[in-house]
């Protein structure tokens, strides 16, 4: 017989209650899911959401039971907005910590940096936030995104433009700093000249530039003033381009992509943010609909605030578009999971129902627009655009 | 708006915008001057001083006092730093002393992401300082932070102009800056010259935080870097290690950063910081010193 000490007793019993406290019910072991997330650096305030909404969502499937009776484990690393330590990251999920999908980022340049890694993996990435409709065919068959392209929300916002604001003339200002607002000035420019609207100028600026005054100069300087301004910019810059806008006297609206749905608009921005548009995932302010709504009472429980942007929702329906794909797949095997993913239609989620065409890994989902009004967010439009320029 | 007042427009703009990189650059100059020293630290006192002013603006201190705390929190970094990582391998390798001040930097930073996280926040300039001057129905518009930044640069700069050329200690500061080693020799404190020159050269730094952040609209703990970049092509521009070739390549900067933009054809426009760097690699290679060449070779 085996004689335990008192402590040796009691530590036992702690441990096996610790234990069964922690799996619980589950007689398998977990289903580990890589999320790589910038919760540093210039991507902190779209990442960090994103994961609490990952999270949430991990918590939410394993109360249900989890996934095939196992439970979901979410590993995670900061990856410091930094493309050497994605990559660093990336190493660690695949090699070492033998996940059989990966879910993460807000914005594509960081996504090109772990491409390549999970295409030679040959492991399943589902991006929540970046959105530039090239990075399927960038980066081969791993990869889907969970929210629309850039070329939807980029047509979305020259059709509010024309349409709603009455926008025929317009000034283009470009952070040429990332890859994502490059991009969703190009099919900003096609959606809006194919609408009819006239750009009368474009300049450019770079991510972490923080004067704007000579840009700003040269719209004044314009023979003909435009009847708005489409910046597309990451969420530090925005801010601040509205402030110095405003500081010289231009109080156009200004129009731009989901870079701008983070709480510092309105922080850095102050007044000046009034008369701001973004196209985004979805509206998470006051008069939500009844799916945001449950997500954000949820969301205020598990972390004590309410969601911060749409890309908190983003990251719970990330998790919850790889759980259905791994519990329709019947096992948790890297490439019948990323067929399973390819097959997934109909599936429900706060940002929208994710249904992929055949081929296609960018979801067709809808569009909101939100506006700034008396230093508040509200729901300007949602829609789907009538026209889509090419990826 | 006419051409006469859209280049009067932009030359204010490159004014307030050199003023910050001017600042910058001569805090770093001191220090390089008189201990030939890289101080990559010198962009994270800037960020202590600037989270010292928004903490306290935050528990209802008025801008103008949280500013001067600001300032001092900085002075007083520069002063620890100074004695605890610069002093005792202030004879060793140049290589130890870069290692060590690369170092410093990450500390300060990462000591700023575990007391305040990495997320940028609000910086809450008082109403006044937002508003902004319209001249000529409109035309030209400047803030009053522009102003504000552009007459501190130089009253400050006037009083450190007093300094080093009428006070004891700042003529022993030139001194140890022209030769250390003689000036010890005609019985100069060097311990005592070096602190000041550390404590002088983060009180600028802690100026510059506060209007950089106030500018910016944001504080964030890795903010010091963009500003010590261009601090660096500055000061290299305008001679490393001297005080008045600083204040010359601040401006330079700041206009070409401007003039680029506001008069260049539009395909040169996403080439400014390419141009900025390829006029920086010129200056290494073909004039070193700089425009006033204090030191005829600078070792980084």
């Amino acid at each position: 017989m085996m004689k335990l000490s008192r402590r040796a007793a009691i530590g036992l019993g702690l441990g096996a209650a610790f234990a069964f406290s922690t799996v619980g019910a589950y007689a398998a072991d977990p289903i580990k899911i890589g999320f790589p997330a910038n919760v540093t650096g210039v991507q902190a305030s779209l990442d960090g959401p994103m994961l609490n909404g990952a999270k949430l969502a991990v918590a939410e499937i394993n109360a249900a039971g989890g996934v095939l009776g196992s439970p979901l484990e979410l590993v995670t690393y900061d990856s410091k907005s930094d493309a050497t330590v994605i990559s660093t990251v990336a190493s660690q999920l695949i090699d070492s910590d033998k996940v059989v999908g990966i879910i993460g980022f807000a914005d594509s340049d960081s996504v090109l940096s772990i491409g390549p890694q999970v295409d030679k993996a040959k492991i399943p990435f589902i991006t929540p936030g970046a959105t530039s409709p090239k990075l399927p065919s960038q980066l081969g068959d791993q990869v889907f995104l969970a929210a629309f392209g850039d070329n939807v929300q980029a047509a979305v916002g020259a059709e509010f433009a024309l349409n709603k604001l009455g926008a025929k003339t317009g000034y283009l200002l470009t952070d040429i700093g990332s890859e994502y607002t490059t991009l969703l000035s190009d099919y900003f420019v096609s959606a809006y000249e194919h609408g009819g609207g006239k750009l009368l100028g474009k300049d450019t600026y770079k991510i972490g530039d923080k004067n704007f005054t000579a840009q700003i100069a040269k719209i004044k300087a314009l023979p003909e003033q435009p009847a708005f301004i489409y910046a597309s910019s990451n969420a530090e810059e925005i801010g601040l381009i509205l402030k110095q806008l405003r500081q010289a006297g231009i109080n156009l609206p200004v129009v731009g992509g989901d870079g701008y749905d983070t709480p510092l608009l309105l922080e850095v921005g102050g007044a000046a943010a009034n008369d701001a548009y973004f196209t985004t995932h979805a509206f998470m302010g006051e008069g939500a609909s009844p799916a945001v709504q449950a997500f954000s009472d949820a969301y205020k429980k598990a972390t004590g605030n309410a969601p911060e942007n749409s890309f908190a929702a983003l990251g719970y329906d990330a998790v919850k578009l790889m759980a259905d794909a791994i519990k329709r797949a019947g096992a948790p095997e890297p490439a019948k999971i990323r067929d399973a993913i390819a097959a997934t239609s109909g599936l429900p989620g706060v940002t929208g129902t994710i249904t992929y065409r055949p081929g296609v890994a960018v979801p067709d989902k809808s569009v909101s627009v939100i506006g700034v009004k008396d230093g508040k967010l509200m729901l300007a439009s949602e829609a789907a655009p009538a026209f889509v320029p090419e990826p | 708006m006419s051409q006469l007042e859209y280049i009067i427009q932009q030359i204010i703009n490159a004014v307030s915008l050199g003023s910050l990189y001017a600042l910058v650059a001569v805090g770093l100059s001191i220090v390089f001057g008189v201990l030939k020293l890289t101080n990559f630290a010198h962009g994270d006192v800037m960020m202590v001083g600037a989270f010292t002013t928004v903490l306290l603006i935050g528990i209802g201190m008025p801008f103008a006092p949280a500013m001067l705390c600001g300032i001092l929190a900085s002075a007083v970094a520069g002063f620890l730093i100074e004695r605890i990582a610069y002093r005792p391998i202030r004879n060793a390798p140049d290589v130890t002393r870069l290692l060590t001040s690369l170092a410093v930097t990450y500390i300060l930073e990462n000591l700023g992401i575990l007391l305040f996280t990495s997320s940028p926040r609000n910086f809450p300039l008082p109403d006044i300082l937002n508003t902004s001057w319209q001249l000529s129905g409109g035309a030209i518009t400047f803030t009053n932070i522009n102003v504000l930044t552009v007459a501190l640069t130089f009253v400050s700069l006037i009083g450190l102009g007093w300094f080093i050329t009428r006070t004891t200690i700042g003529l022993g500061m030139r001194a140890a800056a022209e030769d250390m080693q003689a000036a010890q020799l005609v019985g100069l404190n060097v311990n005592k010259v070096i602190i000041i020159a550390f404590i002088v050269a983060s009180a600028y730094a802690g100026l510059a935080g506060v209007l950089w952040a106030a500018q910016a609209g944001v504080v964030q703990p890795q903010m010091g870097f963009t500003p010590l970049l261009k601090a660096f092509v500055a000061a290299i521009i305008g001679g490393f290690g001297s005080i008045s070739g600083a204040l010359l390549g601040g401006y330079m900067l700041g206009a070409l950063e401007i003039f680029i933009v506001a008069f260049m054809p539009d395909v040169v426009v996403p080439y400014r910081d390419a141009i900025v760097f390829a006029l920086l690699i010129a200056f290494l290679l073909f004039r070193p010193g700089g425009l006033m060449q204090p030191n005829r070779e600078i070792k980084l």
